[in-house]
């Protein structure tokens, strides 16, 4: 038997003579036909539950870290500069995770770090989700020339790679470091640009999932009951499109992350002394040799909730695929 | 249905060639390279570096790890040359007089420098025969077009202000008057190694002046791709020859590779890529000392470093306010900054001078750190002042500075100052701080020669007075300074300075910085013959280091 | 070919916007850009900066200027070293598509065998193991790699390979692509110990989506009639395998291939800065900390064109390799 969800879109695409997008071809490639098989029967797995579990941790962590009986993550204790983990000074509290390049602690900076690193990885997310999700709806739904336009715009936003289109807004509308003229807050600056380079990401697959969705019966029987477009929309088409949105989002969400670090590795994230996990490890790459940790405590947070988020985001696009082939 | 039809025979041998070549791709690239670089240092049984060890033989070539590239050249009217563009320097050009290890300045390009009585009027006596790489003779009207042309530059002309007059009294002699008696008037032909003598023709034309580079140096410049690489090859017909009688330099070609990062420089050292870098990065100094035995280093001692210092724009908001000032020098914890920055490498500085600079004083009077006291000027501050006190810390793109400048601003917040961080590469920086936009700038300069040599960066009004401060007392001590004959009185002139800046604080000094060379094994003679005609030998000061006897070893 | 005349026209469009998109970076700069770009510029100079910019014209028409010099080849200036942007270009290009090039070479090289394996091995402990692997390959960033690799082997390893030498963690050495871009070559086996372990950096996340992408199409085109008759026939699983199956299912593995030149560029970005390899990425980050926009701009629309006209020519691969869509049109 085929494998169902490649073969549509393959097929999808084919029959409307353009090549098959790459973003939907990388996701789809990780749902195979034997492996949907296997969710549909198991349920979530092992796998799945260490996923949910790893990020409600690390939400949890980011979202109670103001109250969380942490040290302050920019508070310098010299002795623990660059110590590893257990670095114990002698002071009341052991450093679980050791001491950073300025003899911060790492366990805080970790915590804090990540309730930044996911803040603008969410809600960069969030503007590609409403910003793309409403574009892909738009152009998939009315098709024609509507369907040209937004196919453009996305394919210029598209036509820079990712990380050079975020860094170019970073620079441009930040306040110019050290200044205070003009620009953005560098937080809201890193957001709206990861926000524009997410936008097409969200529109096309919200576009390719309406473009299926919109030729189905249901569709074209309320159409004929004279609903109104934005009803339809709304109504009908929206909720079959969401989970296809809501997966590609969750995996938006771990790009999101990744690039924040190579935009820190360049000096465009936050400002440095704000601790994100791309900030930490930009510093910290400087002291390999005597103080790994530095890198590697914030690598392995970035590897384990971008390992999660790419599990639950294909998991999520499994579940409803399997029930749209059930149809 | 079948759409996938059978595959040709000539495409399945294409397709397994292209797996075959895939996997099989390093391998062929590397069957078919040429040999493999440099040994691996730190091996087995490699003995203990024996000084002149092997005799110096020539050939061979080196590439160099500088810190920064020199993106605006070597033209003497525009040159803003720090350390990195002065080792260059060292390679392609010579200077009239260097400085040798007892401190003294000596003539080197020069035959030798004199002066009357009353230290106003200086004869500079040149060598014969020696050349520019183009063939043009080193003589009075060349070396005259150059003082002419430093003069005229904004920034080097600040320091040579007091001269009134150069002329070409024979063909070989120039003939400088300054207009005021200027006792340590020779080390201004040095200026840390700035003062390149350069050829006539790489003058003559300004649009080609700075990447245009002809001296008289061991090596002559044979390309400079900005950013990647400068590469100067053997001057053939270069003036001097070692105790031997050989001719110099030993190495046939020199390539400096520009590597911001400190780090960087010592895995490029380590892995091969670099045969010699140089550094003044605690952490990395501290690591290197600790390898000490699979390198060959040369280590600045105490006595004439440079000093790292913070420094302040007196002609700006909020420091210009000497309250504010002593608000950030309380607040700033050195002790603390030496150690977590340097791995306590290196010394906590209290003035500009090291321990072997005439004007040195143990104990100036630099306050101690004090942050209530910080807190409590800052709020006064901000009282008077809207409620705001912040400060801007601006530095090179090194991680390492980036991670100092965080520091700092964690110990300021201590006291109430809010400071933001702005991070620029090695030349908009130089020219942040000419351009005098800036608040605090993460510095380091004044390298421990004369003490006048400082004249210039804290002179009233002088364009290489960053911070802009204008102190009449000062002033007077320097202009008092320049020209005290008697030795005892000049040194109780400069120990007046080094106490004045300790009460005004104008800077917040930080470390002595100390430099060290580090190169493979097979990297010999960093500091190369002693100086001609008995002037002693060099002196490794400010990072700077001759070129000339650099040789390889197997 | 209509299609192919719309797609033409698309092209043409798209490189037009994202031009105009890079070029109105420097008008969407809050403050002077003057400023910015020659802080100490004298105030005539900072005019003639306006000037020769078109910050006095009217957008359209400085826009068309602009965009005739860049495809003439004038790429501007770099304001701070007062050197030609193209002169940096050359000396930085081979760099970059050097190093891209070894990515995708890797990648496939691994992914390919990979690829089929496990399409061959279906559902096995093998299977699983190697798609566990590469899923977590996935999630691991190219500059997490990076520095590990520059850890571990730099640091602690240090191994000497035959005919390459010591891999390097640090610095770049020329190769045999600078020739044609007429900057002086070099020799090889330092060219690869420099360029390595950057390569592998970019080449694992790659790795991952390839194999997976293979596997999946060889699992559908494994299961088609055609190879149940060429398993009838008696033919050995190694020749089904290579010589009928893999070729069809090749087909979106080389169309995600030549479109990730984009998304290498962007990974490249940190992999570069980490090794210290000065390619298209430094060069974008000096340009960015010498605030040197006019610079920046020329990057940016450099790339966008150049990564528009390999989706292009994928595409239009992908259109003429694929009976498919042919037959659809015929």
């Amino acid at each position: 038997m085929p494998d169902e969800p490649l073969q549509q879109f393959v097929g999808q695409a084919v029959d409307e003579g353009r090549p098959v997008d790459p973003g939907t071809i990388e996701i789809s490639a990780v749902t195979t036909g034997p492996e949907v098989r296997r969710l549909r029967k198991k349920g979530l797995g092992i796998a799945g539950w260490l996923s949910i579990g790893w990020i409600t941790l690390v939400v949890g962590l980011a979202v109670l870290a103001p109250v969380l009986p942490l040290d302050d993550p920019k508070d310098v204790t010299t002795a623990i500069a660059r110590r590893g983990p257990f670095a114990d000074a002698g002071t009341a509290s052991g450093h679980l995770l050791g001491g950073d390049f300025n003899g911060r602690d790492m366990l805080s900076r970790l915590i804090w770090g990540g309730r930044t690193t996911l803040v603008v990885a969410t809600l960069s997310v969030l503007i590609g989700f409403v910003l793309g999700g409403l574009l892909g709806l738009i152009g998939g739904y009315f098709r024609g020339w509507v369907d040209t336009v937004v196919s453009l715009l996305l394919d210029v936003l598209l036509a820079v790679p990712a990380v050079i289109l975020a860094l170019a807004l970073v620079t441009i509308l930040r306040t110019q470091p050290g200044t205070t003229s003009g620009g953005l807050d560098p937080e809201l600056a890193l957001i709206l640009a990861l926000g524009v380079v997410s936008i097409p990401v969200l529109g096309r697959i919200t576009r390719a999932s309406t473009l299926s969705w919109s030729e189905r019966e249901f569709v074209t029987a309320a159409r004929a009951q004279g609903a109104k477009h934005r009803r339809v929309i709304v109504r009908e088409v929206l909720p079959n499109v969401l989970p296809a949105m809501y997966s590609i989002a969750l995996l938006g969400i771990a790009v999101a992350i990744v690039a924040e670090g190579t935009l820190a590795i360049l000096g465009a994230s936050v400002e440095p002394d704000t601790p994100t996990w791309g900030n930490m490890i930009a510093i910290g790459r400087i002291q390999l040799e005597r103080a790994p940790h530095i890198v590697f405590e914030p690598a392995l947070m970035i590897f384990f909730t971008v390992l999660a988020l790419n599990f639950l985001g294909d998991a999520i696009r499994a579940l409803f695929d399997v029930r749209e082939g059930a149809l | 249905m079948n759409s996938r039809g059978a595959g040709t025979r000539s495409f399945r041998s294409r397709v397994v060639a292209l797996v075959a070549a895939g996997s099989l791709a390093l391998g062929v690239v590397a069957v078919s390279g040429a040999a493999a670089g440099a040994g691996t240092p730190g091996s087995p049984g490699t003995p203990a570096r024996v000084a002149g060890a092997a005799a110096p033989k020539p050939g061979g070539s080196v590439t160099y790890g500088l810190e920064a590239e020199t993106g605006g050249g070597w033209c003497p009217t525009t040159a803003r040359l720090a350390i990195s563009g002065i080792e260059v320097g060292a390679a392609i050009y010579d200077t009239l007089v260097v400085p040798n290890s007892k401190g003294e300045i000596v003539p080197y390009l020069a035959k030798s420098v004199e002066h009357d009585p009353t230290y106003q009027t200086w004869t500079i006596t040149l060598r014969d025969g020696v050349k520019f790489h183009d063939g043009t003779p080193v003589d009075a009207a060349a070396v005259k077009l150059n003082i002419d042309a430093y003069k005229s530059s904004t920034l080097v002309g600040a320091a040579l202000k007091d001269i009134d007059t150069v002329d070409v009294t024979a063909p070989n002699v120039v003939t400088v008057k300054t207009k005021v008696p200027w006792v340590a008037f020779a080390w201004f032909l040095y200026l840390d190694g700035r003062f390149l003598i350069v050829a006539p023709a790489q003058l003559a034309n300004p649009d080609t002046c700075n990447s245009n580079l002809i001296g008289s140096g061991p090596f002559k410049l044979d390309h400079w791709t900005v950013n990647q690489e400068l590469v100067a090859n053997k001057n053939p017909d270069y003036w001097q020859k070692d105790a031997k009688g050989q001719k110099l330099p030993y190495l046939d070609s020199i390539t400096f590779k520009p590597v911001a990062e400190a780090v960087q420089r010592v895995n490029g050292l380590q892995g091969g890529s670099l045969d010699i870098i140089h550094t003044s990065d605690g952490q990395q100094v501290d690591a290197l000392l600790q390898k000490k035995s699979s390198f060959n280093e040369m280590y600045e001692q105490p006595g004439r470093r440079e000093v790292r210092y913070y420094l302040m724009n007196e002609a700006k908001p909020p420091l210009d306010d000497f309250n504010a000032r002593k608000a950030v020098a309380l607040a700033i914890d050195r002790q603390q900054i030496n150690q977590i920055r340097n791995d306590g490498v290196f010394t906590v500085a209290d003035g500009p001078f090291d321990s072997s600079v005439t004007g040195y004083v143990k104990n100036p009077g630099y306050p101690k750190t004090n942050v209530p006291e910080a807190k409590k000027l800052a709020d006064a501050y901000k009282a008077a002042h809207g409620g705001t006190f912040s400060v801007v810390l601006e530095h090179t793109n090194d991680p390492a500075n980036v991670a100092e400048a965080q520091l700092i601003k964690e110990q300021l917040s201590k006291a109430g100052i809010d400071s933001t961080l702005k991070q620029d590469d090695q030349t908009a920086f130089i020219a942040a701080a000419v351009g005098g936009n800036f608040s605090i700038m993460l510095w380091r300069n004044h390298p421990g020669g004369d003490p006048d040599v400082n004249y210039q960066w804290w002179q009233t009004g002088s364009l290489l007075n960053f911070g802009k401060f204008a102190d009449p007392e000062l002033q007077t001590l320097l202009d008092q300074g320049r020209s005290e004959l008697d030795p005892a009185k000049r040194k109780a002139i400069y120990q007046q300075v080094d106490k004045r800046f300790a009460s005004q604080l104008y800077n917040v000094w930080a470390y002595y910085d100390a430099w060290m060379v580090a190169g493979k094994k097979t990297v010999n003679g960093f500091m190369g013959p002693a100086l001609p005609d008995g002037g002693g030998q060099p002196l490794f000061i400010y990072g700077r280091h001759p070129l000339l006897g650099i040789y390889v070893t197997k | 070919m209509k299609t192919v005349a719309r797609r033409l026209l698309q092209l043409v469009v798209v490189v037009l916007l994202s031009t105009l998109f890079a070029f109105s970076l420097l008008r969407l700069f809050p403050g002077d850009a003057a400023d910015a770009t020659i802080p100490y510029g004298t105030a005539a100079q900072k005019a003639q900066f306006r000037k020769d910019n078109g910050l006095d014209k009217p957008f359209l028409e400085q826009y068309g200027t602009w965009l005739g010099n860049l495809l003439q080849g004038d790429f501007g200036k770099d304001y701070q070293s007062n050197t030609q942007v193209a002169d940096k270009l050359e000396a930085a290009l081979p760099v970059s598509i050097a190093l891209m090039l070894y990515a995708q070479i890797i990648a496939l090289a691994v992914a390919i065998p990979l690829g089929v394996f496990t399409a061959y091995k279906v559902n096995t402990k093998s299977d699983k193991a190697i798609n566990a692997g590469a899923f977590a390959l996935l999630a691991l960033p190219s500059f997490v790699l990076a520095l590990a690799l520059a850890f571990l082997v730099g640091v602690k390893w240090k191994p000497d390979i035959p005919l390459i030498g010591q891999l390097q963690v640090s610095g770049y050495s020329p190769g045999w692509l600078e020739p044609l871009f007429g900057q002086p070559g070099g020799d090889l086996g330092p060219h690869i110990a420099t360029m390595l372990l950057p390569a592998i950096s970019l080449a694992a996340g790659l790795i991952a989506v390839y194999m997976r992408l293979l596997r999946s199409d060889m699992i559908a085109t494994l299961q088609e009639n055609f190879i149940t008759m060429a398993r009838a026939k008696g033919l050995t699983d190694r020749r089904i395998l290579w010589r009928h199956a893999f070729k069809p299912s090749s087909l979106t593995l080389l169309t995600v291939a030549g479109l990730n030149f984009g998304t290498l560029i962007g990974g490249a970005l940190a992999v570069e800065i980490i090794f210290q390899i000065p390619g298209l990425g430094t060069l974008i980050y000096q340009a960015i900390n010498a605030r040197q926009i006019v610079e920046l701009q020329s990057y940016i629309a450099i790339i966008a064109i150049g990564y528009v006209l390999i989706n292009f020519v994928v595409d239009a691969l992908y259109v003429v390799l694929d009976p498919r869509i042919r037959r659809s049109h015929a």
